[in-house]
């Protein structure tokens, strides 16, 4: 993508904060293809705002795919293409106009195995800031405070931030990648099974801090844990083959499901 | 119950089948023989340096004193000195030299080849690459002294012989070794933590640069290594191009004889017999120990460095740093021009676009080396091209000369080497693979194994003439030569046939086995056949690589022999030396005829990689499993 495009990117990007309407995700009509497997399948939904969205469904059934298309991370996989369109904040996610990478930049995401870079806590938090163009050392030691203590992170590694990221546990591994997505302030945050490789302790920190975190960002998580889901999500959408079985608000899908194959997943008959 | 037992227990406790376990036995030990061929071949190798050292040292001529740090190496003459450090300087220069000219070159290209290539490109190039690598050193040695040395005579004033040219060919050979290895490490960094930084809004080149390559750092670092035993190793383009007379000197624009470089002198038989040739051993023994220390350096980076561990500096260095950084940055704020981000974001993309164009490059450098190279030769050797060149005698008139029994000798030379590496090859695979695969003997085996293919060509040669020949009297002939060759290539071939059997899959191991029958009785009839075109791959490459060696055959091969050898005890010639010879043939006329050979040993082995590669491309079409 052109740089001038790029530009107008930011510009319009950078407006506006909680015009709810247009901080709204809405995914319309997506389809996704890998070769000829046809991952996606005439998807639409909305994703609210300042709320914890979640996406379950059984293994392979697309959950992964349409959190990677919402930033456009499936560009990176070569035989991957996407159809239909995403809307935030009045732009087409899909379209060409929109430069993944300013896109990533308001788009986080956190992945299912932690992966921090193999560089030291210091540096992993610092690496996005200083990519985007942070010039100032006491800035950026702010950066890194306050992202770490957003993740609920800092108090565990505050006199060893220059230890590398890959001595700490699995579930500090997880927070450490969630400040190091806090840490270029984007909007929404993505969190693919973010707590599937911890144990029950480190997975309730995780969850406890999504729930802080939806007051300022849009949360959307992909989990196979259905308590999980129950527990703190406010929107759950039930995925099956790459169809989109079911949306609505938690408790109506937990209590009251209005598809049978929905009810058949979450009372655990199969998946 | 108990029949279906019996028949699936250990063969050796079955006492009905007493016959078959005997032949079992037998092809075992047969096949543990080969696989410690390896052991005793490189203990006469250490021995042998370790023997000739001491009498040098102990000798009346020789000084450790002196050998270590003397600065003068004159060995002939009235009053000969064995200094070592001209020798030591010499090839640190043409390979400290060559590596430092390939390790951007090569990083570059790898990275381009891992990041940004598509399939495509990727398949066009890596085999254009391999190929550059397996161009034999005797034709780019030529290529240098014809081509590359005479432009830095001209523009910059170099001697005749002069290291810089040496150090530019020498790094072409490195540049593959860095490309392939660093190629493997960097499309090993798990797409994980890729996608962990492209996630954060990071374009591709940044990604690389800050996450992936310093992943990979050990692997690269490791390559480099390697690369570099490979270029101190080197002999031929260093004895053509850089000359023969020890000089201790950093410039590159002057002569200087490097370690190998002095061993292929002993070879030719330019050196009077006493000290000076018992100088070699301990010459070939510095070079082995120095060759061996670079590589087991790479190889313990590479395996125990994983993931690139930050080391803990002390406090006050970390201080000192930090108030280093936090000024570089003011620094940079006050000269930065980026006035927005969307500036910065311009600026970015260029930073992606210019690394793309140098890695881009820093690819294509090298293939057109390789295509310039080949378009010299041809040009050069193909006047001298005739059905007579190929069928007649070498003659001492040029226009009559030929190349007929060099060809046959090369040829007979290889058959034999394969007659004798492939069955010692794949035997030894087959028995650490199927027969042991992990006891501590055997991963002591593989490792030996694996050390061997790192002993430099030179002092192989040297060692296998002075076992063969002088030891043992087999004589200067085709079996000697064949014995030695077949030593340089067994190395690739026990590592491709052990990849090979690793690709079977073990169920149709436990098939056979569950039917009954033995450990060979399995390996013969289910292993081994689907294992084939990959030991086929593996042995065709190494004997060709060997086809094109000159310097472990420098010793054995000699001009008298002028009829294609009838028997295994004849001398013969080859085409790798004969270029060699004529390459330093003083009348012009020669010198092409050398081009000319080498167009002729280029074609055979082009010939032999296709047939490989297209066996190897025939199978991953064909496979099933
Ligand atoms: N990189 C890829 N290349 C080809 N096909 C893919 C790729 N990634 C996913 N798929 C396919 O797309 C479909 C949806 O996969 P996806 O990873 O989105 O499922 P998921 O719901 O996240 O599953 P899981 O719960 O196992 O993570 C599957 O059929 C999968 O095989
Ligand atoms: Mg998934």
């Amino acid at each position: 993508m052109s740089a001038t495009a790029a530009k107008r990117e930011i510009k319009t990007l950078e407006k506006g904060k909680k015009e709810t309407t247009e901080e709204t995700i809405s995914i319309k009509n997506l389809d996704v293809y890998y070769g000829d497997n046809h991952a996606i399948k005439d998807v639409s939904l909305d994703i609210s705002p300042y709320k914890i969205t979640a996406f379950i469904g059984p293994s392979g059934c697309g959950k992964s795919t349409i959190l990677r298309a919402i930033n456009r991370m499936n560009d990176e996989i070569s035989n991957c293409r996407m159809e239909g369109d995403i809307h935030w904040r009045g732009h087409k996610l899909l379209s060409d106009e929109v430069d993944p990478v300013i896109l990533r930049e308001k788009i986080g995401m956190v992945f299912q195995k932690p992966n921090p870079f193999p560089k030291s806590i210091y540096d992993n938090i610092a690496y996005g800031p200083k990519i985007h163009g942070v010039k100032d050392k006491d800035e950026l030691d702010d950066i890194v405070e306050k992202s770490l203590k957003d993740a609920a992170l800092w108090d565990e590694v505050k006199d060893r931030l220059e230890k590398n990221a890959l001595d700490l546990s699995g579930g500090q591994q997880q927070r450490l990648c969630i400040a190091r997505a806090l840490a270029i302030e984007p909007e929404v945050i993505l969190l693919d099974e973010p707590c599937s490789a911890l144990d029950p302790i480190a997975t309730s920190k995780i969850e406890d801090l999504l729930e802080e975190l939806k007051e300022d960002y849009t949360v959307v998580i992909v989990t196979h844990n259905m308590q999980q889901a129950a527990r703190i999500s406010d929107y759950t959408a039930y995925m099956y083959l790459g169809e989109l079985i079911e949306f609505g608000e938690t408790e109506q899908i937990f209590e009251n499901p209005q598809k049978e194959n929905t009810e058949k997943y979450i009372t655990g008959r199969f998946g | 119950m108990v029949s279906l037992k019996s028949s699936s227990q250990k063969d050796d406790e079955n006492p009905f089948q007493k016959g078959r376990n005997i032949k079992e036995k037998l092809i075992r030990s047969v096949l543990f023989i080969f696989a410690s061929l390896a052991v005793i071949v490189s203990a006469l190798i250490i021995f042998t340096l370790l023997e000739g050292s001491f009498n040098f040292f102990l000798g009346p001529e020789g000084s450790m004193l002196e050998f270590f740090f003397g600065t003068n190496w004159m060995p002939s003459g009235g009053d000969p000195s064995f200094g070592v450090l001209p020798l030591l300087m010499a090839t640190l220069v043409v390979g400290g030299g060559a590596t430092l000219i390939a390790t951007p070159i090569g990083l570059a290209a790898s990275i381009y080849l891992a990041e940004f290539a598509g399939d495509k490109v990727r398949n066009i190039v890596k085999p254009l690459i391999e190929m550059l690598a397996g161009i034999p050193s005797i034709a780019l040695a030529y290529f240098a002294l014809f081509t590359i040395s005479p432009l830095f005579r001209v523009h910059f004033g170099a001697s005749y012989f002069n290291m810089a040219s040496a150090m530019i060919v020498i790094s072409i050979m490195v540049i593959p070794i860095i490309v392939s290895i660093s190629d493997d490490a960097i499309t090993a960094v798990s797409s994980e933590l890729e996608d962990g930084s492209l996630a954060l809004g990071t374009t591709r080149w940044e990604t690389t640069k800050n996450v992936i390559v310093p992943s990979a750092s050990s692997g690269i670092i490791g390559s480099v290594l390697l690369g570099l035993a490979r270029a101190v190793g080197e002999t031929m383009v260093a004895t053509l191009v850089a000359g023969s007379v020890a000089n201790l000197t950093f410039s590159p624009l002057e002569e200087g004889q490097t370690m190998t470089a002095y061993m292929a002198q002993v070879a030719k038989g330019d050196i009077p017999p006493g000290a000076a040739i018992q100088a070699a051993f301990a010459v070939g023994l510095l070079l082995f120990i120095i060759t061996y220390l670079i590589r087991l350096g790479g190889e313990l980076i590479t395996e125990h460095f994983t993931g690139g561990k930050e080391k803990k500096s002390h406090p006050f260095v970390r201080r000192a740093k930090e108030r280093l950084e936090r000024g570089w940055w003011r620094v940079k704020s006050i000269l930065s021009t980026e006035r927005d981000k969307v500036a910065a974001l311009k600026n970015r993309y260029r930073k992606q676009k210019m690394g793309k164009v140098i890695t881009f490059l820093c690819m294509i450098g090298p293939l057109l080396f390789l295509s310039y190279f080949i378009f010299n030769i041809l040009r050069k050797g193909l006047p001298g091209m005739s059905i007579t060149f190929l069928t007649s005698y070498p003659s001492r008139f040029p226009d009559k000369a030929g190349i007929f029994p060099v060809i046959m000798g090369s040829i007979y030379l290889i058959s034999l080497t394969m007659v004798i590496a492939v069955p010692i090859g794949v035997g030894a695979a087959i028995y650490l693979k199927e027969f042991a695969p992990d006891k501590f003997y055997s991963r002591f085996l593989r490792r030996i194994i694996h050390n061997l293919a790192g002993v430099p060509s030179i002092v192989f040669g040297f060692i296998g003439y002075i076992i063969l020949v002088e030891m043992f009297s087999v004589g200067g002939n085709l079996l000697s030569g064949s014995i030695i060759l077949a030593f340089m290539a067994l190395p690739i071939i026990e590592v491709s046939t052990e990849e090979a059997l690793e690709s079977v899959p073990d169920s149709f191991r436990d098939a056979a086995r569950g039917l009954g029958a033995t450990k060979w009785e399995t390996v013969k009839n289910n292993v081994l056949p689907n294992a084939l075109p990959g030991i086929m791959t593996g042995s065709i490459l190494s004997l060709s690589r060997a086809l094109g060696e000159t310097a472990p055959i420098l010793f054995i091969t000699t001009m008298f022999a002028k009829n294609p050898p009838g028997g295994i005890f004849d001398q013969f010639m080859a085409m790798p030396t004969m270029i060699f010879y004529w390459t330093t043939h003083m009348k012009e006329e020669f010198q092409v005829l050398a081009a000319t050979t080498i167009i002729v040993l280029l074609a055979i082995l082009l010939t032999m990689n296709g047939i490989a590669i297209y066996i190897r491309y025939r199978t991953q079409k064909r496979r099933r499993w």
